[in-house]
């Protein structure tokens, strides 16, 4: 090993280069790792075109990549569960450990998470990169790199169904079939969901979901959300206990809270404008529940253990590959939103 | 006695009228109840003025009243845990009892549901009235008919603490000091709530509050939601782990948002205009959950026992009384909002 550091730096809003950057060296409780996968999400594509999100603006520059698998290359002191060679899935928030939130168990809200690539911390779009070795997750044979890197996105919908709920026989409701939603569909199914009906204004993306498993999919082509939901409690036979928001959009919002049966759950995954109008009282009356979701926590176990053992199979999800040194054409693709996971290598040696 | 049944019906908007009715006889599983005492409710008030809540409509003559207690005067077949002579509370709402609702437990969603003064269904203010038996819960001779008529308005305080998940330690943001955010400040403080602080635009209200345990009482002279949650945490020192939102007010409900902790619970009471601008964001990437509150189910037991067992003082409420001779006046003077809880008393017999 010992190739240059070539590191994806997001150096200002719309200027991503490929810069080489010292090879880091994995402190107390750290590892090393030779860098093999990084998913692109679309928070990184974000901060590329709009140089922010929400509260966190790029003031200087930062890797990118937070979607990452790759091999142990060197072992920081105090490490024992993991060994060189070792192939992980990185999950990429680093808590603080200190607080009352990480105390508590919801590391996630944490106020002094270090996210890789969530300014002002670097992600993992390199060949090397340094992260704690409790955070690493060692990877079964069976499991691939790029499955690894999956597990990421995997975990958010892990941690969205587990909150909202979702167990044998529930009737979920997905909004929007991208990579979330598709997730979303995958963990629900896993964790028992009766049926799941899937809804996306796009018929191509409603094909990948019916063949990823939807029971049932139906095309948006109203902005009414009471329309919507009529749709949708029709196709479906009844209302769903649970519904999980992955587009953002505020009708799908809407439909969301008129179409969960009273009693049941609105999960908000999905991150849109600021404020929305929503009729928070038709909502409040049949006490449906509205939760949100700030990425996972502990979470990726679970997450892996679903890949490994095939209950899940997040594969289809990979539609187009590039290596590390084409990062500025696959962000550009990424950005036209067709396909659904652009996969970036970053390991010359493996495949 | 009486061996009339004088009853108070709102014949159509803006018309209320006492009248003679027919008294009902207890069937199968009830008790007749010769009525005590009928506080009114912001929701009488609202039926008689606008003649509609949501689409409850009133369409024809329908007797006003559900916050009653009285004195059991008849019994059905079949009932075994009353008799001629008990003092009663009377909780309002009647479920089907055979739906998916009913029988998991969660009754008040019931959409079967004939609840009193609700239209189209007939209320309890009146000489005379005939309930199930099992929604009838006798008074220790300690409790006051005034307080057994309280337990609905503590009722829906104990179903909104409950489902916020306040308890021992935590700390309460209230707002609204009006009669129901009086009684979820009450609840909450006999659930244990370390600090409680309360809003309200209104400061004659928020000195009862006071006076009523409040810690914190917090005068709101912006409808910047932002900056009142600010002036909140500023005064309780800490960001609220609960908010109980009892105004239904836009301003509010953002407060609500914003002021609530990471992780923590905001539970929606008060009942406001059908569709509202929220910060929808904020609330779920930091975990902030919404939880409305439809009535309550399984409560009135619980708050029976806080105010037997002095764990709750109910009675200041009272701040006004009639007879149920003098109910156009005692609506007249509820609709003005002076005052907490206007109480009608229908026994010609008893004080």
């Amino acid at each position: 090993m010992s190739e240059p550091n070539i590191s994806a730096v997001l150096l200002e809003k719309g200027n991503l280069k490929m810069e080489e950057r010292p090879i880091p060296k994995p402190g107390k409780n750290e590892v090393q790792i030779a860098i093999h996968s990084v998913g692109i999400c679309g928070s990184d594509v974000h901060f590329w075109t709009d140089g922010s999100i929400g509260p966190f603006l790029v003031k200087s520059p930062m890797v990118l990549g937070h979607e990452a698998s790759g091999t142990v290359c060197q072992l920081g002191e105090g490490v024992t569960h993991l060994n060189i060679g070792d192939r992980v899935a990185i999950e990429p928030g680093i808590p603080c450990r200190q607080c009352a939130a990480c105390k508590g168990g919801k590391y996630n809200l944490c106020p002094h998470v270090k996210f890789c690539a969530t300014p002002p911390v670097d992600g993992s779009l390199c060949r090397y990169y340094v992260h704690p070795a409790d955070l690493c997750f060692k990877l079964p044979d069976n499991v691939s790199y790029e499955e690894g890197a999956l597990l990421e996105p995997l975990s958010v919908a892990v941690h969205a169904c587990r909150r909202s709920g979702v167990t044998i026989g529930s009737n979920v409701l997905v909004c929007g079939a991208g990579p979330i939603g598709l997730v979303c569909l995958l963990a629900a199914k896993a964790m028992g969901a009766a049926k799941v009906v899937t809804t996306d204004i796009d018929a191509k993306r409603l094909e990948c979901a019916r063949q990823m498993g939807a029971d049932v999919t139906v095309d948006v082509t109203s902005r009414d959300g009471r329309a919507v939901a009529d749709q949708v409690v029709q196709e479906l036979g009844c209302q769903p206990d649970v519904t999980i928001e992955c587009s953002g959009a505020e009708p799908s919002i809407h439909a969301g809270i008129y179409a969960t049966q009273p009693g049941g759950v609105l999960m908000i995954v999905g991150c849109g404008r600021q404020m929305a109008t929503i009729p928070l009282l038709d909502a409040a009356l049949k006490e449906v529940d509205i939760r949100g979701n700030l990425r996972y926590c502990n979470d990726y176990p679970t997450a892996l253990a679903m890949v490994a053992s095939g209950q899940v199979n997040v594969k289809p999800l990979v539609t187009h590959r590039y290596s590390l040194e084409q990062t500025l054409e696959a962000f550009e693709f990424a950005k036209k939103g067709e396909g659904i996971k652009v996969m970036i290598h970053c390991d010359k040696t493996k495949a | 006695m009486s061996d009339t049944n004088l009853s108070a019906v709102l014949l159509e908007k803006g018309n209320l009228k006492l009248e003679e009715r027919p008294i009902p006889k207890p069937g199968k599983n009830e008790v007749q109840i010769a009525m005590h005492s009928v506080g009114i409710c912001g929701s009488d008030v609202h039926y008689w003025v606008h003649g509609a809540i949501g689409d409850f409509v009133v369409r024809a003559p329908m007797i006003l009243g559900h916050e009653a207690s009285g004195t059991v005067s008849e019994v059905g077949e079949g009932v075994t845990h009353l008799k001629v002579g008990d003092r009663v509370a009377i909780e309002p709402g009647v479920p089907c009892r055979y739906c998916d609702y009913c029988k998991g437990g969660r009754y008040n969603l019931c959409l079967e549901m004939k609840f009193c003064a609700t239209p189209p269904v007939d209320g309890s203010l009146a000489r005379y009235y005939v309930h199930p038996a099992d929604f009838c819960f006798k008074l220790p001779d300690h409790v006051s008919f005034e307080e057994g008529a309280l337990l609905e308005p503590l009722s829906v305080g104990v179903h909104a603490c409950r489902r916020a998940g306040v308890t021992i330690g935590s700390r309460v943001l209230i707002c609204g000091a009006g009669p129901i955010g009086l009684v979820c400040l009450l609840v909450a403080k006999a659930m244990g709530a370390a600090q409680v602080a309360i809003t309200d635009i209104d400061t004659k209200r928020l000195e009862v509050a006071k006076q009523m345990g409040a810690d914190f009482p917090v005068h709101v002279t912006t409808r910047d939601g932002r900056e009142v949650a600010d002036q909140v945490v500023r005064a309780l020192g800490c960001n609220p782990d609960v908010t109980v939102e009892c105004s239904g007010a836009e301003p509010s409900v953002q407060t609500g948002i914003f002021a609530t902790k990471s992780g923590g619970v905001l539970v929606l009471v008060g009942l406001g205009p059908p569709t509202i601008n929220i910060p929808i964001v904020n609330a779920a990437v930091r975990e902030v959950d919404i939880r409305g509150i439809f009535r309550y189910a399984n409560c009135y037991p619980t708050a029976l026992s806080m105010v037997a067992s002095g764990q709750v003082n109910m009675k200041p409420m009272v701040t006004h009384r009639f007879s149920l001779e003098q109910t156009l006046e005692a609506f007249e003077a509820s609709k003005k909002g002076e005052g907490i809880k206007v109480m009608i008393n229908c026994d010609k017999t008893k004080a």
